[in-house]
């Protein structure tokens, strides 16, 4: 019965979004004073930085992005809060199935080439499509893989905290940092650079690369600590 | 020059990052550090209060690009004395928590950063003037809320936790349902730039957009019925945390939606429907209320009452209505924020939390018992404490608006709650002592924290005028749409580096 | 454009109904479903569907990903009027960075609702949720 009457619910929500969506001319913007045009623009032409996406992500609403990379670390904060079971408690690593010697070879020669290509990604990320969160995504498979391989591997918990705090602490300061020069927040202080360079974009492949390494520590965790519970 | 509104998030931020980095060095300084970076802020707000007040709103922009391009902060009179409110009550907070329950230093780690988030992001909700930057605001303030409401590892914290979770969620999809709707009209996502095109909207996308942001933001505001996680999380989160989410959390709800009613979209009716969303949210929370045998969900339902109180003053519409609306929100702060952390302690080792384990408590804890008898006292409307100006200025702006019917019901609906708040302090000083129950005295910090909000709560009630001013432009600055509009988006040269 | 029934241009709206379908289908499972861990399955699809909606709406016809590459530039000089040529060939580059933050808005809580259904298996030994009510919905 509730589910009869929950259906309905959801077939009249439905059909009254997309009587609303129909109304958009699909595949045509027709506003005409948004802010895409001048994004488009600018980031060539003033900043630097190829992708456009990327200049948005970090400089246009970069503000969005730390908000994110805070989301990010209460995240982690909350995960290892709700599952704290107390100070001598801590659980042992569930093992689901051990894994056979050419799995455990295989994800070792994998494990650099992951590490390697999420390096790759958050580093050109003002350049190519990827960036900060792509790029430590792809890194904390990488430690996915080890972990689900090998019982006993084990992840800094230390190494790990300090590499999301310097992160987080580098992506605020270099945020300060602008006000150098009577600027604002966030705003940029080094040179732009030519297009299409590596070295390019000012302030905007720092902020990435701390991004990279502060999303990748913390999947990680977030992995770890959820393996770590064991009944 | 102090400093800037983007301290108030970039600052605690940087401190979250680094009380973890702290904590390998000095483990007390865990707790030291939010109570500093919270004293700075209030320093920091009090200051830009005093530079508003003379040269008018600060409209802050970020990396360096004007609105609508960039993403901008505003301090004008209403949004800087949320701010300060806010702040002085996330340090009233961090006082009385300071050593609470002596948690060990890994929860304490946990608990303070959870914290200080929880009142950045109601912070950067308020500031903000771009709507896809408040909702990551918003679920800034949510996953901390989470997390807090399932801090103590008992069974019922984590199902609160959930039931708030999946409400929350849900509710922040259709914050983003709207954002994409407004999006694709209009192509911006600055609140001063949608406001002045929404006339450019298609009908159709303006009603639906202004129902799910309603939708979503109804449940941090705690309207009903978007109100079911409200009493749950906060019998089961810590005191000081059920303090902030009356005190702070709600009040950045409010203020969101606000924000979007006033400004963002003018649909004729909304106010009405304010008015009636409001009046049953207050009615049937209050009715709620009287039935609770609980005294953290009896606390609960009062402050969905409040707000519900405080959404039907600004349906109201008018000047004065804002203005009793805004003053009621500032009240309310305060004294739920007292009743919540004396009632703590009156509940102290009890599990369950029943009102009658509170009986005869006034000898043994006669501090505690005082202030709390204060805070009902004040919020029930008795003059002269702080909570009669408030519920005095909503009835005189009923009456000037001639809503016989809207007085009646908040006159009715008083006398509801001054039954149920009597009730408990007439236990608390006139029932004998249950033999089992073991008064636990208040900690020197939460004894000094509850004190300032007891001082508060005087000062207001017997100097109105005290606060008043503030208000008054503080509710001026919400209805002059147009001036809003226009000191944001004059905001003027765009810094090219 | 209006929508009119047996019209081709629905298929031109495949994106919107994709869309709306899985945000329903996330809906339906938040609210209805009796297990912790669909519930919060359901939670992911509906950001899945919204997410969809949010890209879609800025999606220009034929439009090219909004990276100016050494492919796309070619020989042409980086003049300000060849970048507006280039660029209206692009799709809207604001929604695809919604998306990213609305992702991992997502991923956090997503993970922790996980948690928190860690937490009450442990303490319940059942994922049902007829089974856990101890406090009034």
């Amino acid at each position: 019965m509730k589910k009869i009457l929950v259906l309905s619910l959801l077939a009249v929500f439905g059909v009254y979004l997309l009587e609303v969506l129909f109304k958009i001319d699909f595949g045509h913007q027709f506003f005409l004073h948004g802010v895409k045009d001048f994004y488009l623009t600018t980031s060539p032409d003033k900043m630097g930085v190829a992708n456009v996406v990327t200049a948005i992500v970090v400089n246009f609403r970069g503000f969005d992005t730390l908000g994110e990379v805070t989301v990010l670390f209460l995240a982690t904060t909350a995960m290892s809060s709700i599952l704290y079971k107390g100070r001598h408690q801590l659980g042992e690593r569930a093992v689901l199935f051990s894994s056979s010697r050419i799995v455990m070879t295989g994800s070792k020669l994998l494990f650099p080439a992951i590490i390697l290509l999420g390096a790759y990604v958050f580093i050109h990320g003002h350049l190519t499509p990827g960036g900060g969160f792509q790029g430590g995504v792809i890194i904390a498979t990488g430690f996915l893989l080890m972990l689900l391989s090998y019982e006993d591997y084990k992840v800094s918990h230390v190494a790990l905290s300090l590499v999301e705090s310097l992160a987080g602490i580098t992506f605020a300061s270099v945020g300060l940092l602008g006000f150098l020069n009577g600027g604002t927040f966030l705003q940029n202080f080094l040179p732009t650079g030519g297009l299409n360079n590596l070295i390019s974009g000012g302030v905007i492949p720092i902020i990435y690369i701390a991004v990279g390494f502060k999303v990748g520590a913390e999947l990680t965790g977030l992995i770890y600590t959820a393996l770590n519970e064991k009944d | 020059m102090v400093g800037t509104p983007v301290l108030f998030i970039a600052i605690p931020l940087l401190a979250a990052f680094l009380i973890p980095l702290l904590g390998f060095v000095w483990k007390e300084s865990v707790r030291i550090l939010p109570g500093l970076v919270l004293l700075y802020l209030l320093y920091l707000a009090v200051n830009l209060m005093g530079q508003v007040a003379h040269s008018g709103t600060i409209v802050e922009v970020i990396a360096g690009w004007a609105p609508p391009w960039g993403i901008n902060l505003v301090f004008s009179p209403l949004t800087g004395l949320l701010t300060t409110l806010m702040i002085l009550m996330g340090f009233i907070i961090w006082i009385y928590s300071y050593r609470f329950k002596n948690i060990d230093f890994r929860e304490a780690v946990k608990y303070f950063i959870l914290l200080l988030m929880m009142i950045t992001g109601s912070v950067g909700i308020v500031l903000t003037g771009d709507i896809f930057n408040q909702f990551v605001f918003i679920e800034i303030t949510s996953i901390s809320a989470y997390a807090l409401t399932a801090f103590y590892k008992g069974r019922d914290s984590a199902e609160a936790s959930f039931k708030y979770l999946i409400i929350g969620s849900l509710s922040s999809m259709f914050l983003l349902l709207a954002i994409v709707l407004i999006y694709s009209q209009l192509g911006t996502l600055n609140m001063a730039d949608i406001a002045d095109k929404a006339h450019l909207m298609k009908p159709g996308f303006k009603i639906l957009a202004l129902i799910f942001f309603i939708t979503g933001l109804g449940i941090e505001a705690e309207i009903f019925p978007l109100n079911g996680w409200t009493p749950d999380a906060y019998a089961q989160a810590p005191g000081p945390v059920g303090a902030a989410f009356s005190g702070i959390v709600v009040k950045a709800g409010v203020y969101a939606m606000i924000r979007v009613i006033f400004t963002l979209f003018d649909v004729s009716g909304t106010h009405q429907f304010l008015i009636i969303i409001g009046m049953i949210t207050l009615i049937i929370a209050e009715m709620a209320a009287v039935k609770q045998d609980r005294l953290k969900r009896m606390l609960a339902y009062s402050s969905i009452g409040q707000m519900g109180l405080v959404i039907v003053a600004f349906g109201i519409g008018t000047e004065e209505g804002v203005f009793a609306a805004l003053f009621l929100m500032l009240n309310h702060a305060i004294i739920k924020s007292l009743l919540f952390l004396s009632g703590s302690y009156l509940v102290y080792n009890s599990t369950e939390k029943y009102i009658h384990e509170t009986d005869g408590l006034a000898k043994h804890l006669p501090i505690t018992s005082f202030l709390f008898a204060l805070g009902a006292i004040a919020i029930v409307g008795m003059p002269p404490f702080a909570g009669f100006w408030s519920k005095w200025s909503i009835l005189s702006a009923a009456a000037h608006s001639n809503m016989i019917l809207v007085i009646v019901l908040i006159l009715s609906v008083s006398i509801i709650e001054l039954v149920y708040y009597f009730r408990v302090v007439n236990r608390i000083y006139f029932f004998p002592k249950q033999k089992e129950v073991e008064p636990k005295r208040p900690t020197i910090n939460a004894l000094i924290a509850m004190s300032i909000l007891g001082i508060l709560i005087l000062v207001i009630g017997f100097y109105p005028d005290s606060v008043t001013g503030y208000l008054h432009s503080a509710s001026q600055s919400l209805l002059e749409k147009g001036k809003y509009i226009q000191d944001v988006l004059s905001t003027g040269q765009l810094f090219i580096q | 454009m209006e929508f009119k029934l047996f019209d081709l241009s629905i298929v031109e709206y495949a994106f919107f109904i994709t869309a709306v379908l899985i945000i329903l289908i996330g809906l339906y499972g938040a609210l209805v479903k009796k297990t912790l861990i669909k519930i919060v399955i359901g939670l992911s699809v509906l950001d899945a569907g919204i997410n969809l909606l949010l890209i879609s709406v800025g999606y220009v016809k034929s439009g090219t990903a909004p990276i100016f590459s050494p492919a796309l530039i070619k020989d042409m000089p980086l003049t300000l009027e060849n970048i507006k040529k280039l660029s209206e060939g692009m799709v809207d580059p604001v929604p695809q960075a919604l998306v990213l933050t609305a992702i991992v808005i997502g991923f956090g809580v997503t993970a922790v609702a996980l948690s928190l259904v860690i937490r009450l298996y442990r303490h319940h030994h059942t994922l049902n949720i007829d089974e856990i009510k101890n406090l009034k919905w």
